[in-house]
């Protein structure tokens, strides 16, 4: 029945988007405004994340080497941090290679380093790990090692950090389920407010025989429309904003770690769009029930 | 057709509506339901309806206990009874052709049985003519007219009229008499709350007099 139906259901769904051109509008401009703010917090929240994440990155491990370490020693030692679940790459800095990046450093001070007749850096190794997470479990593990003269990850700035970008990416999510809760009530009230304007007409159709679904489809498929047009309008306004914003952002802030793949951005496409129809069907589904019982 | 036993109506502002209602409608009687206002003719009206539950006795329409019936079945019952009202409850942005339409199409009749329908009905009622039109282009009485071509569209059983000439002029008040005779004549059992002294008497059908939610005459050949 229901499926028999859904033509003459659709076609309903679209005569009274007809009928009532003006609600229509004002429901989809209102419902794209709320999508839009939801869109760009999301956007603002994907883009925070890969900050965070480019900012963790740059956490590493440096691995101080005693100075009588033999060539073997040295190949064992890189072997053995290769093998060790979580360290994404270690690289080898030499003594000499060390001393050069301290002349560099110094700049024009480099004239002190004359003083000194042997090179007293020690050769390390610079350790990234997979995640931020483990940096501490890592550089006990490290510390173990024959060889190994002293291990450095700065335990405080890494703490203090990954405190931060927890309680960042937290607060975000809070934020964020605050902004859909918020957005769907917005979205469902003005669903609502269409279906008020058009209880007479429910009432109509209860007290001449029609059931329940006969009554309620058009009006979901309606909400869907509303919902589903709004969200492809606020998908196009944000795609058009975030780009433009992006390059602006590049041109001020040339090295700011930024998404750009379409591919990255689609979740929150889809997002937006899931949120649209499924808020326009449930809010409709809901507000012609509280209307159908006369 | 209709029977109502020991049937009680309080509204939750604890007003009795109606109080031990007994009455049996015959198949293809014409009913007067008068009295003041707030005598409880509506309240009947929208108890054979299931507009309401009663909340005390029982309500039997064409056979089902109307306060034993399970929501989903109630369209069921309303296909049997055609409603009209005082405030035509039309659809206003529907022609006058989609305003019956519709509630055929509600039932589950065919692109073929609505026209056939639809143009019966407006035939009877003298609207064929205006189709087309949207109903706020009608006068009351051809919109009230219209409350009962949309009525009687699926050949109900029952039709209720609640006040159906009360915002209309004499003239017009006795067209939607001599048309609601005519689908009494054919079978449809009708009850019409009603304030209308001249209609009432001009009738000489059973009239029911209700008066603080009982029934206090009821009268064959009866007067306001």
């Amino acid at each position: 029945m229901i499926f028999e139906n859904m033509g003459f259901y659709f076609r309903e769904a679209l005569l009274s988007f007809r009928r009532s051109a003006l609600m229509s509008i004002a429901t989809i401009l209102s419902t794209t405004t709320i999508l839009i703010i939801v869109g760009m917090f999301l956007l603002i929240s994907l883009n925070s994340n890969l900050f965070l994440e480019n900012l963790e990155s740059q956490l590493e491990i440096i691995v101080y080497l005693k100075d009588n370490i033999s060539k073997a020693e040295l190949n064992t030692l890189e072997g053995s941090f290769n093998s060790i679940d979580g360290i994404k790459e270690a690289k080898f800095v030499s003594k000499e290679e060390a001393y050069q990046r301290l002349s560099k450093d110094l700049g024009e001070q480099k004239d002190i380093l004359s003083a000194i007749e042997i090179n007293p850096l020690p050769a390390s190794f610079e350790i990234q790990v997979k995640d931020p997470k483990m940096i501490e479990q890592i550089a006990n593990q490290i510390t173990k090692f024959e060889k190994v003269e002293e291990v450095e990850y700065g335990r405080e700035t890494a703490e203090r950090l990954l405190n931060f970008t927890y309680l960042f990416r937290r607060a975000g999510l809070l934020v964020l389920a605050l902004l859909i809760f918020a957005s769907i009530l917005i979205i469902s009230n003005i669903i609502k407010i269409t279906v008020y304007s058009r209880r007479s007409e429910i009432e109509i159709m209860s007290l001449v025989g029609a059931n329940s679904q006969f009554i309620k489809w058009p009006f979901i498929i309606e909400g869907f429309l509303q919902g589903f047009i709004s969200a492809v309008l606020s998908i196009i306004i944000l795609y058009y904003f975030y780009f433009f914003a992006i390059n602006k952002m590049r041109q001020a802030i040339p090295f700011l770690p930024l998404v750009v793949d379409i591919i990255d951005l689609l979740p929150i496409g889809i997002a937006i769009a899931l949120l649209g129809s499924l808020v326009g069907i449930l809010g409709s589904m809901f507000s012609v029930g509280k209307y159908l019982d006369v | 057709m209709i029977r109502m036993f020991h049937v009680y109506k309080n509204y939750p502002n604890k007003i009795q509506a109606l109080r031990d209602i007994n009455i049996h409608i015959k198949k293809g009687e014409f009913i007067f339901l008068v009295g003041p206002t707030g005598a409880g003719k509506s309240t009947l009206l929208k108890l054979i309806y299931r507009g309401i539950v009663p909340t005390k006795g029982q309500v039997i329409v064409d056979g089902i206990n109307i306060a034993r019936l399970k929501p989903g079945y109630i369209p069921y019952l309303r296909r049997n009874i055609g409603i009209v009202f005082q405030d035509f409850k039309l659809l206003y942005d529907r022609t006058v052709y989609e305003n019956i339409s519709f509630g055929l199409k509600a039932i589950g009749a065919t692109n073929f049985e609505i026209k056939q329908q639809v143009k019966k009905v407006l035939d009877l009622v003298g609207l064929e003519h205006k189709r087309k039109m949207k109903p706020h282009l009608l006068s009351g009485g051809e919109q009230q007219k219209l409350c009962i071509a949309r009525a009687i569209a699926n050949e109900p059983l029952i039709l209720l009229t609640d006040e159906p000439t009360g915002n209309l002029d004499p003239y017009n008040s006795w067209e939607i008499m001599k048309l609601l005779f005519h689908i009494n004549i054919r079978g449809t059992t009708i009850l019409m709350a009603s304030h209308d002294k001249l209609m009432v008497d001009k009738a000489k059908k059973r009239v029911v007099r209700l008066d603080q939610g009982r029934i206090i005459e009821d009268t064959q050949r009866g007067v306001y």
